[in-house]
């Protein structure tokens, strides 16, 4: 037996998907855009390094030192010989594994714990609050020296510095969102109907505050990548011989007057990854931050 | 099953502090039968919310908690249950329909997953089965082109509709009761009429017994069988529709009668009962009313009325009821 009662809203239109939004920013702001295909031909030359790298980054020549570039080695040489573009190329794979790796597992980690403190309240919202603070009052530079110093250098130790620097920014940002997201209407709604704690966690307040940690996401991704270099460069990241921007920059300084184009190199490919993530990460938050739309 | 579907039995709620709590539902007892339509009337910190929240034992704890009194429903103890083992009756055998249908729908989640999200708990079907289900019960609720709106949002919704979506998240898995805490308040006139014939359709449809909570007697005739009128956390007065309408016993129900604006009515100025409802921390010994009431005797201010019958199934308390007296004395 249907009830047939006129509607109140004979008309609805489907509001554009975020993908669509997001195309359309691409498509009217040409910033964004180069920086969204500089960041993605960055990741090919991450994934294809083998193929388009011209010479073995690690190949030493004692013939082929501080050599200027050249068409045999575009970018020349360093104080080993060794082909500096093939080393950048290399290098992007360090940056990216740990620019994208990290801030993704703090993410992960800083949300649970943030959205546990947040929607449960009481004394476990005080332990993680306290617990934020604790790891927020470390400068981040420090807490990756720590870490590095106290496990050595090495990729998964400069991983677990960078989360566990990340994970309290996530952490206040989940916590906060997720205070005022539990005490709307449909969080008890859902309680009402019979849905269980970690459920209404899951279903109901990570999507409503998955914006705000997308656009935290993007933003540390440079972060990560600066950092990265950082330690590489104070000899606490990625180990030599394996290249890293970071620890090229190192080699190079050693040699500034031999050649300074290994320093000049990564150096701008950090400055200009640093700064595609930043516009990447601008755009994001435009996009997922209704204020902002027009 | 023999006996009523919900008995509460001296339900006490108090808010605050251990040391010194506030009574927000004081001895609160009224029963609601398999099928039937009850009514819970009153201003605004009666108490009708809280007594519903806690029939659910979704008294926010703290500063909330139930105190005391018994909550019987369909047999089982609400009250010395588990707490782990509420979810199960919740949204299964008691669907609850909330104030704001503007912001009781999560805004990113379709409307069709909300909906098949209480079936997916309580039920083992198959998603094809709970999207029929849920689609059956779009089509129900008035929600025209079910299939096609069952993935849009909540922004994409009106208020009524969006209310029409909450009952049908209510009633998916066709609870014995719905609690409907003030379901047409945020709703403008047409709409709520139109949400109310929905209510009464859905009842004789399915034999689902309602609880609706308004602070409007005219939501409540249009729906309930009986009414209960609550002041100050406490019942003043319950009885079937007609004779409270009728024959309203309570001063305070009187006055809540008297309020209602009327057409035909040409006074100037639209009647209302003198002061408000006192601080819940402030209550004397005597009844709750006495202050603001016309008809006050000496005895009111020093003693609590006893619920006394007035006629048959209509009972207040109310020392003016001459019931009162007889049922005091004894």
């Amino acid at each position: 037996m249907a009830i047939t009662i006129a509607s109140d809203e004979p008309e609805y239109a489907r509001s554009p998907s975020l993908v669509a939004t997001f195309s359309r920013r691409l498509l009217t702001d040409p910033v964004t855009l180069v920086a969204v295909l500089y960041l993605g031909l960055l990741c090919l030359v991450a994934i294809f390094a083998p193929l388009i790298a011209p010479n073995d980054p690690l190949a030493q020549s004692i013939l082929q030192i501080n050599l200027p570039p050249s068409r045999d080695h575009w970018l020349g040489t360093d104080q080993f010989g060794r082909d500096v573009l093939s080393r950048i190329i290399y290098g992007s794979r360090a940056s990216l594994e740990l620019g994208l790796i990290s801030p993704l597992l703090a993410a992960l980690g800083g949300s649970i714990i943030g959205m546990i403190g947040g929607y449960f309240g009481g004394i476990v919202d005080r332990v993680v609050g306290r617990l934020i603070d604790l790891l927020l009052s470390f400068p981040i530079l420090l807490l990756g020296i720590i870490v590095a110093a106290a496990l050595g250098p090495g990729f998964w130790n400069l991983v677990m510095a960078l989360v566990l620097a990340f994970a309290p920014r996530f952490a206040r940002i989940a916590r906060a969102s997720t205070l005022s997201i539990r005490n709307e209407p449909f969080v008890e709604a859902a309680v009402a109907a019979g849905v269980r704690h970690p459920t209404i966690i899951v279903r109901h307040i990570l999507p409503n505050i998955a914006g705000s940690i997308a656009v935290l996401i993007t933003l540390w991704i440079s972060s990560a990548i600066q950092l990265e270099a950082t330690l590489s460069f104070l000899g606490l990241g990625t180990e030599p011989p394996r290249p890293s921007w970071g620890n090229i920059i190192r080699d190079g300084l050693n040699n500034l007057f031999g050649s300074a184009w290994p320093i000049v190199s990564a150096g701008f490919a950090i400055t200009l990854t640093v700064l595609a993530f930043n516009l990447l990460g601008d755009a994001v938050r435009d996009v997922l931050d209704p204020e902002l739309k027009e | 099953m023999t006996g009523p579907l919900l008995e509460v039995e001296a339900l006490s709620v108090a808010f605050g502090p251990k040391l010194n709590p506030v009574r927000a539902v004081d001895a609160v007892s009224f029963t609601v039968n398999a099928g039937e339509a009850v009514g819970i009337v009153g201003e605004s910190g009666s108490g009708k919310s809280v007594t519903s929240l806690a029939i659910l034992r979704l008294v926010p704890d703290p500063p909330g908690r139930i105190v005391g009194g018994r909550i019987r429903f369909a047999g089982a103890d609400l009250l010395s249950l588990p707490p782990a083992r509420m979810p199960e009756i919740r949204g299964r055998d008691i669907g609850m329909i909330f104030q704001e249908p503007m912001s009781s729908l999560n805004p990113v989640m379709t409307i069709g997953d909300q909906i098949t999200e209480a079936v997916m708990l309580h039920e083992r079907i198959s998603a094809r089965r709970r999207r029929a289900l849920a689609l059956e019960m779009l089509d129900l609720v008035g929600i025209p082109n079910p299939a096609e709106r069952f993935l849009s949002y909540p922004h994409q919704f009106s208020g009524g509709m969006r209310q029409r979506v909450m009952i049908a998240m209510a009633l998916v898995c066709r609870p014995k009761l719905v609690i409907a805490d003030e379901p047409t308040t945020a709703l403008d006139v047409t709409i709520q009429a139109q949400v109310l014939a929905l209510m009464n359709r859905i009842r004789s449809t399915f034999g689902t017994a309602i609880l609706i909570i308004s602070h409007d007697f005219g939501v409540i005739a249009e729906v309930a069988d009986r009414v209960v009128v609550m002041y100050a956390g406490r019942i003043v007065e319950q009885g079937d529709v007609r004779s409270i309408f009728r024959h309203p016993a309570h001063p305070y129900t009187r006055g809540l009668l008297q309020s209602i604006p009327r057409l035909e009515d040409d006074r100037r100025r639209l009647y209302q009962i003198p002061g408000s409802v006192p601080a819940p921390g402030a209550r004397s010994a005597g009844c709750p009313f006495c202050p603001r009431c016309p008809d006050r005797l000496p005895i009111c201010a020093n003693a609590m009325p006893p619920m006394a019958e007035v006629g048959p199934s209509h009972h207040t308390a109310c020392w003016t009821n001459p019931g009162a007296s007889v049922a005091g004395a004894q």
